[in-house]
C-alpha cells in the first residue's frame, strides 16, 4: 500500500443545492508548509458570453482555463510549485503523481 | 408495520446474454440461501425459476420469474430475467421496479450483445448494478480478457473487487481484495463449504496492485475516508465497503465479482456483495412522479419515498393469466396495503379493490395479509389494470412515471383451425397480449386477417405454443402481406355512359368526372361542380358511393386507391331509366376505365429504420440497407457504437432481424416505424400485378 508522505486535507469546496464536492486537496510538508496541491478539473462551463471546456482554480481560488482542452480520462492534476505535474483520473493517483514529481516514490 | 426493516431489503433483478448462466446462478442462490434443498440444472429443466414448458423444453428464460430468501438477515427479492432479446420486455420491466442488478458476463467471451442492450436500459432507469464474470472454469475462460470487454463495449469504469485463483479446470477460488484474503471452494456439498486463507504467494503482488486501485477508485467518492486514508495509509473495511456501496448506488463504478456458479464457486461472496454494495429501497431516491401533461419531462420532479407510513403508492409492472384468474405484479414504492383495501387506478381514473395478495416464488404462491413499501407481490382481483398502471391511495393521488416498452418489429398473420375456435382464439390473444405488452394485436382491414406483431420470430413461435398449449387453440400462421397503395400520377377526364334496356324500366346515367393526382396522405377529395342540374342532386351521393368503393380496389393490383381528387363536371339522366343504382355503378365504371388513362401507380409503405450497430459492423450494415433499397438519412456516433437511420420499404425489411444478427454476430439491434408510402420500382411493381392477376 502506497502510505502518502505529505500531509493532505481537503482544500477548497464547491456547495450548491444538491452539490457538495471537494475541488483540491492540499499537500503539507511537516512543518505545515502547502507544498502540492490535486485540483479537480471542471468543465465545460459557462461564463455568460463563451463556454470553457475545462477550467481548474489555481492556488488563488483563480479560474485557469485548459488548453486544449480536458485531457482525455483525466479528472484530477496533480501541481506542485504551481506547475502541472501530472493527471489522473482520481484524486488518490494524482496524489502519487504530485508526491513522486517531489522526488519520492 | 413490515417484518424486515426496509434497509435490510434488497430487491434485485439477474439479467445477462442468453446462456451466461443467470438461472445457474439463481438456483445456486436459492440452494446456499436455504430456499431450496436440491440444485436445478437448466440443462435438466428443472430449475426452481424456469418454470413454464416451454423453458423447460428448451433450456431458456422466457419470462421473468420473482422468488424471495434471506441471507444474513436480509430479504432479498430476485427477479431472474430472460436473456433473449425477443423477451427483453421482461428485462425492461423487471429493471424498471428494481432497486439493483447483477449484471453475469461470461468469462470466455466477455460483454455480449444481449448484455449491452440490459446495460442501456439499466442506464435508462439508472440502476445501480455489480458485474459477475462467470463460468471461469470454461476452456478458454479469461477474468482479465473479459474484464477487459468492460470498458471496451459498454464503456464503464469498472472495479475488481476479486481476482481469480486460478482459471479454467484449476479455478479453486477468489482474492477478496476488500479484505484482503483469499476464498477458496472445498469442493463437495455443492460448493456450500468454503474457507478463507491467507492470499497465495504467487498472487500477492498482483493482489497488491488491484487492492490500490480499489482504494484510489472506491475512495474518490468519500472526501471523509480519502481523510482517513491521508492519515492512516488505508482504511477500514467498513469505511472501504461504504465508499463502493456509494460508488455503486451513484454509479462512478461498477464493482466486478468473479467465480463459476455451475462448479459453485463465488456465489455466497456475490450474496454478500448483493448485501453490502447494492441499495436498499430507502438508499435510492425514490421513483419520480410522472410529468403532466405539456411539462417539460427534464424538469427534476417529486420522488415517492420508501416509507410504510406514507400513502400507499404502486407500479403494476406483470400480468400473468393462470388457471387461477389474473396475477398482477406490482412494486410498492410507499405506504401499506391491506386486503380489502380501495386503491385508486391513477393511471386510468378509477378505483380498485384489493383481493387476494401473494408473495411469489417462482410459480408457487404464499398468501399474505398486508405489503409493505419495497415489497413486491402479486395481486389478484384487480378487475382494469394493466401493465404500467400506478395504483395508489385516494388521499395522495400521484402517477407515477409510466414504463417504456419497446416497438414490435416483426408481423405474422394468424387464424384458427376451425370456425368454432375462432372466438376462442381472439379471447386468448386478447390476453396474452394483456400479458405481453411488446405484443400487439389487430386485424388487418383489408385482409381480416388477425395480425400479430412481435420482437421477433422466436417471441410469436412462443406466443402460437402458448395458444396451443394453455388456450387449446390450434392455428395457422402465415406471412403477413404488405399493405400496398395505388394512385394516379397525371390528371384525365372520363365520360362513362351507363345504358340498360332489357325490358320494363331501363337503366340510364352518364357521369363526366376528372381524375387528378394529390400529394401523399392528402387522401380521396370529392368536387362537385355540376352546373344547371345535369346529373340531380339525388344521385350525387350514388356518385361518391361508387367512386368509394371502387377505389378500395385499385385499377392495378386490388389495392386501395388513394391521394386523388375526382370532380364530377357533367352528366346527363332520364326522367324514367334513371337510378341512384344507375349512377353508382356509372360511377364504379367511369372510375375503372379513367384511372387507367391517369398513370396510376403502386405505392409502397417506407419505414423509418434506425440500427444501433458496433462501429467494426457499420460498412456491412450500411451495404445491407443499399441492397435493400434502403435510403441512408444519417449516421451518428456513439463511443463504439453507431446509429444508423435510414428509410427502407417494409418489404424489404422482413426476415431482416435474422439478417442483422448473422451479419453483426448478433451485436446490432434495431427498431423501426412506418414513415411514408413511395411508388413502387417498375420492376416490383410489375412482380405486384403479376402476383394479383
Amino acid at each position: 500500500m502506497h502510505a502518502p508522505r505529505l500531509h493532505w486535507k481537503r482544500g477548497r469546496q464547491e456547495e450548491g443545492p444538491g452539490v457538495h464536492r471537494t475541488l483540491e486537496w492540499i499537500g503539507r510538508n511537516d512543518a505545515g508548509e502547502a507544498i502540492a496541491r490535486v485540483v479537480r478539473i471542471l468543465g465545460p462551463v459557462w461564463s455568460g458570453w463563451r463556454t470553457y471546456r475545462a477550467v481548474a482554480l489555481d492556488d488563488e481560488a483563480k479560474v485557469v482555463e485548459l488548453r486544449p482542452s480536458r485531457p482525455d480520462g483525466a479528472d484530477w492534476l496533480a501541481c506542485v510549485g504551481g506547475q502541472v505535474v501530472g493527471r489522473a483520473p482520481v484524486p488518490l493517483q494524482a496524489v502519487r503523481a504530485a508526491e513522486a514529481a517531489l522526488g519520492g516514490d | 408495520m413490515p417484518g424486515t426493516p426496509l434497509e435490510k431489503i434488497r430487491n434485485i433483478g439477474i439479467t445477462a446474454h442468453i446462456d451466461a448462466g443467470k438461472t445457474t446462478t439463481t438456483e445456486r442462490i436459492l440452494y446456499y440461501t436455504g430456499m431450496s434443498h436440491r440444485i436445478g440444472e437448466v440443462h435438466d429443466g428443472n430449475t426452481t425459476t424456469d418454470y413454464m414448458e416451454q423453458e423447460r423444453e428448451r433450456g431458456i428464460t422466457i419470462t421473468s420469474a420473482a422468488v424471495t430468501c434471506e441471507w444474513h438477515d436480509h430479504r432479498i427479492n430476485i427477479i431472474d430475467t430472460p436473456g433473449h432479446i425477443d423477451f427483453n420486455i421482461e428485462v425492461n420491466r423487471s429493471l424498471r421496479v428494481l432497486d439493483g442488478a447483477v449484471f453475469i458476463i461470461e468469462g470466455v467471451a466477455g460483454v455480449q450483445p444481449q448484455s449491452e442492450t440490459n446495460w442501456r436500459l439499466a442506464d435508462r432507469y439508472n440502476v445501480p448494478r455489480i458485474i459477475f464474470i462467470n463460468k471461469l472454469d470454461r476452456t478458454g475462460a479469461d477474468f482479465f480478457r473479459a474484464f477487459a470487454t468492460l470498458k471496451e463495449k459498454l464503456d464503464i469504469v469498472a472495479l475488481p473487487l476479486q481476482l481469480p485463483i486460478g482459471i479454467e479446470d484449476k479455478f479453486v477460488g477468489v482474492v477478496d481484495l476488500v479484505e484482503m484474503k483469499a476464498i477458496v471452494w472445498e469442493g463437495g456439498e455443492l460448493g456450500a463449504k468454503y474457507h478463507d486463507e491467507p492470499i497465495p504467494a504467487d498472487l500477492a503482488e498482483q493482489a497488491k496492485e488491484y487492492r490500490q486501485l480499489l482504494l484510489d477508485t472506491a475512495l474518490s467518492v468519500d472526501d471523509a475516508a480519502m481523510e482517513e486514508y491521508f492519515d492512516k495509509g488505508d482504511v477500514e473495511v467498513a469505511t472501504l465497503k461504504r465508499c463502493i456501496k456509494a460508488g455503486t448506488i451513484s454509479g462512478a463504478f461498477r464493482p466486478v465479482l468473479c467465480g463459476t456458479a455451475f462448479k459453485n464457486k463465488g456465489v455466497q461472496p456475490l450474496l454478500d456483495a448483493v448485501i453490502d454494495y447494492l441499495p436498499s429501497p430507502v438508499d435510492v431516491p425514490g421513483i419520480a412522479v410522472a410529468a403532466e401533461e405539456g411539462e417539460d419531462e427534464h424538469v427534476e420532479r417529486r420522488r415517492i419515498k420508501a416509507d410504510p407510513s406514507a400513502p400507499f403508492a404502486g407500479l403494476a409492472f406483470k400480468i400473468i393469466n393462470d388457471k387461477y384468474g389474473t396475477l398482477t405484479f406490482v412494486r410498492i414504492y410507499s405506504g401499506t396495503l391491506k386486503s380489502g383495501d380501495m386503491v385508486m387506478n391513477t393511471t386510468k381514473g378509477h378505483r380498485e379493490r384489493i383481493g387476494r395478495m401473494f408473495q411469489m416464488h417462482a410459480d408457487k404462491r404464499a398468501e399474505i395479509k398486508e405489503v409493505y413499501a419495497g415489497d413486491i407481490a402479486a395481486f389478484v382481483g384487480l378487475k382494469d389494470t394493466t401493465t404500467g398502471d400506478t395504483l395508489a391511495s385516494q388521499q395522495d393521488q400521484v402517477v407515477l412515471e409510466r414504463m417504456a416498452f419497446p416497438v414490435p418489429v416483426i408481423d405474422i398473420s394468424v387464424e384458427p383451425r376451425t370456425k368454432e375456435a375462432v372466438e376462442k382464439m381472439s379471447l386468448a390473444l386478447q390476453k396474452l397480449a394483456a400479458e405481453d405488452p411488446s405484443l400487439r394485436l389487430r386485424t388487418d382491414p383489408e385482409t381480416s386477417q388477425t395480425i400479430l406483431s412481435g420482437m421477433g420470430e422466436l417471441h410469436l413461435e412462443i406466443i402460437i405454443d402458448r395458444l396451443k398449449r394453455e388456450y387449446g387453440v390450434e392455428a395457422n400462421i402465415g406471412a403477413p402481406q404488405v399493405a400496398y397503395r395505388e394512385t394516379i400520377t397525371r390528371p384525365h377526364t372520363e365520360t362513362y355512359t351507363h345504358k340498360k334496356q332489357t325490358g320494363g324500366s331501363g337503366q340510364y346515367a352518364e357521369v363526366k368526372i376528372t381524375f387528378e393526382p394529390l400529394g401523399r396522405n392528402e387522401g380521396v377529395v370529392f368536387d362537385n361542380k355540376v352546373v344547371g342540374g345535369a346529373v340531380p342532386k339525388e344521385y350525387i351521393p350514388a356518385v361518391e358511393k361508387g367512386i368509394a368503393q371502387q377505389a378500395e380496389t385499385g385499377v392495378l393490383a386490388g389495392f386501395p386507391t388513394v391521394d386523388f381528387k375526382y370532380s364530377l363536371i357533367d352528366g346527363k339522366y332520364h326522367d324514367v331509366d334513371s337510378s341512384a343504382l344507375a349512377f353508382e355503378i356509372a360511377a364504379k365504371s367511369c372510375f375503372r376505365d379513367g384511372m387507367k388513362k391517369a398513370s396510376p401507380i403502386i405505392l409502397e409503405p417506407v419505414m423509418d429504420v434506425e440500427i444501433t450497430t458496433p462501429s467494426d459492423h457499420v460498412g456491412d450494415v450500411v451495404g445491407d440497407l443499399n441492397r435493400r433499397r434502403g435510403m441512408i438519412q444519417n449516421q451518428e456516433s456513439s463511443g463504439s457504437t453507431v446509429i444508423v437511420r435510414a428509410h427502407v420499404p417494409l418489404k424489404e425489411m422482413f426476415g431482416y432481424i435474422s439478417d442483422l444478427r448473422s451479419m453483426t454476430k448478433g451485436r446490432a439491434s434495431f427498431t423501426m416505424q412506418f414513415h411514408h408510402y413511395d411508388p413502387v420500382p417498375r420492376n416490383i411493381a410489375d412482380e405486384i400485378m403479376a402476383k394479383s392477376a
